[in-house]
């Protein structure tokens, strides 16, 4: 965690995952605020039919008690966007990590990830939802587990409905008592 | 070429501005008549694409992942896997043959997406086999309501309410572990266990014969059936069993041509989260006396909590373990929290085979590691605390 960003109250967590893991509906579930979506490209007549815009980075607020703000920052899917990433993970509590089940191979999107991640990961923390799993239900939850094996990894990886706000916070929890399980919010 | 009595292909138009639309949805009204039409997006079967618009490869990767067959117009004759194809300026014969191509890839889908379910489990698929660039779909496994519905969280004050109390333990004492144990074979769990444990082995879908509600398990894709709710499942899974009644226990084969589920996918429950509330019904609090609650345990894995009862501090405990071994009346001392919270974690993630114990004797002299409290906790604490509410 970047302590210096931390203390001048850049509080974010970042959303990342390839184009359509869920990443805006996931902020949109948590965000106290409209999330704001930049770079929506889309042409005339997609705009007209209300087609889902390609989205480069996403932006929400969670409002705390005493006047504090988590920022919500979802990346750019993209990996030509893959420029943005270092920028937006700056003072980062952690990460998260959203994959699609239902893409042609999930693992590979995985290990992308992490591996582009693998810098701040070490310094904060990750925690992995796989979405679509009511569409398709393999890869399982424990194949990604083994994926994980040998890389000195053991986050947290839950099934996921990015529109289900309690499934993201349970995805965002394990992410903070993986930094410190000693938290109490009960 | 009107096909009279057929239902026209709903198509949806990208990458054309208005004048293109309106000339294409003339073309499908005259010479392609009753074959295809222009529809909203939300309605299409099927989606258009120019591929010689500016955007269209943003175009083409967004509705790649909409799962709906992509027909491209092109002035070059394109070949990208998932797609048809159809040369500008369009031919007559051509598009509709095309269209019927598409036609026919929907209805065999619609056929094995309507198909009557059999207890035929799906093969397992892997992965690696998927075509690129394609959006892989089981057709069944959105009607498995149950098994993918969100966890319940459970809180300290609903605990006892949920799980019904124990009597004789007495969890604030020093002595508190003392009759605080279960065994699991004297309950429903300890039967399911065993019969799943047959299920596996013989690689077969096997209902279980108790005297009480069917259960059917699905070894292959790891999913269970049970013939009662869960206010039934609760009240039996907290009763001592007879001795006699595990002479009444048997396993018959399911015929998978003959018996069929599809009104019932709705009740097909995953086995990890079946067997872990399970766990979370018969430990009421207790441990299982498969574990030495002297000695530490570790946590393989995290347990994948969105689809799991989340008992209290059941994610604190998860993080903790996951830290390095402890024993249970460590968690509960670091954690600030009553035993019977670590216990029903533990009884719960060791049904999972996510639990396991030290064997060797200096495993058990290894200090846990400290926790560092970080100058971030208030915060942290905070946004867990907006979370919760």
């Amino acid at each position: 965690m970047d302590r210096n960003n931390i203390k001048m109250g850049q509080y974010k967590i970042i959303f990342t995952g390839p184009v359509g893991a869920g990443k805006t509906t996931a902020i949109d579930s948590l965000s106290d605020v409209p999330t704001v979506k930049t770079d929506a490209t889309a042409s005339d007549m997609t705009r007209n039919r209300k087609a889902a815009t390609t989205v480069a980075m996403d932006y929400g607020v969670m409002n705390l008690s005493g006047g504090e703000k988590v920022h919500l920052y979802g990346t750019p899917g993209q990996e030509r966007f893959d420029f943005m990433w270092d920028i937006l993970v700056e003072g980062g509590i952690g990460l998260i990590l959203l994959l699609d089940n239902t893409r042609a191979d999930p693992f590979k999107d995985l290990h992308f990830f992490i591996n582009s991640f693998s810098e701040f990961i070490s310094k904060s923390s990750i925690a992995i939802g796989v979405t679509q799993m009511d569409l398709s239900s393999k890869p399982t939850i424990n194949d990604y587990h083994k994926q994980l094996q040998g890389m000195d990894l053991k986050p947290a990886i839950f099934s996921v409905d990015a529109r289900v706000k309690n499934d993201v916070s349970l995805l965002i929890q394990a992410l903070l008592f993986s930094l410190e399980p000693d938290l109490k919010g009960e | 070429m009107e096909n009279k009595g057929l239902k026209p292909l709903q198509l949806a138009l990208y990458g054309m501005d208005e004048r293109s639309i309106k000339m294409m949805g003339m073309y499908l009204k005259g010479p392609c008549k009753g074959i295809a039409v222009v529809v909203d997006e939300f309605k299409a079967e099927a989606d258009v694409i120019d591929a010689d618009h500016i955007n269209a490869k943003k175009i083409i990767e967004e509705r790649k992942t909409k799962a709906r067959p992509i027909i491209l117009l092109s002035l070059n004759k394109l070949s990208i896997e998932g797609t048809f194809s159809v040369i500008k300026p369009v031919q007559k014969l051509e598009m509709i043959s095309v269209l019927n191509q598409v036609k026919k890839y929907l209805s065999a889908y619609k056929i094995n997406k309507g198909s009557t379910v059999k207890l035929k489990e799906l093969k397992p698929s892997s992965p690696e086999k998927r075509p690129a660039g394609s959006k892989y779909i089981e057709s069944d496994e959105l009607k498995k309501t149950a098994k993918h519905q969100t966890a319940e969280t459970l809180s300290e004050s609903g605990f006892s309410d949920y799980m019904g109390l124990v009597d004789g333990i007495a969890f604030s004492k020093r002595d508190r572990k003392l009759g605080a144990s279960f065994n699991p074979k004297d309950f429903f769990l300890g039967q399911v266990q065993s019969a799943l444990k047959t299920c596996k082995l013989k690689g077969r879908i096997l209902q279980l014969n108790l005297g009480w509600k069917p259960l059917v398990m699905f070894p292959h894709s790891r999913e269970i059936w049970l013939g009662a709710n869960d206010n039934q499942l609760r009240e039996f899974a907290g009763l001592a069993l007879k001795k006699q009644s595990s002479q009444e226990l048997s396993l018959s084969s399911i015929d998978s041509e003959t018996t069929d589920f599809s009104q019932k996918m709705d009740e097909i429950y995953d086995m990890d989260h079946f067997l872990w509330k399970l766990a979370v019904w018969t430990s009421k609090g207790r441990y299982p006396e498969t574990i030495d609650i002297n000695k530490p345990v570790f946590l393989i894995q995290w347990p994948n909590f969105t689809r799991l009862i989340v008992t209290p501090h059941a994610m604190r405990i998860a993080a903790l373990l996951m830290m390095g071994p402890r024993t249970a009346m460590d968690i509960a001392d670091v954690l600030e929290i009553k035993p019977q919270y670590v216990f029903v974690f533990i009884s719960a993630a060791n049904v999972l085979g996510l639990v396991g114990q030290a064997t060797r004797q200096v495993d058990g002299l290894i200090v846990p590691p400290e926790i560092k409290e970080l100058e971030t906790k208030g915060l942290l604490t905070k946004i867990i605390g907006r979370l919760h509410g």
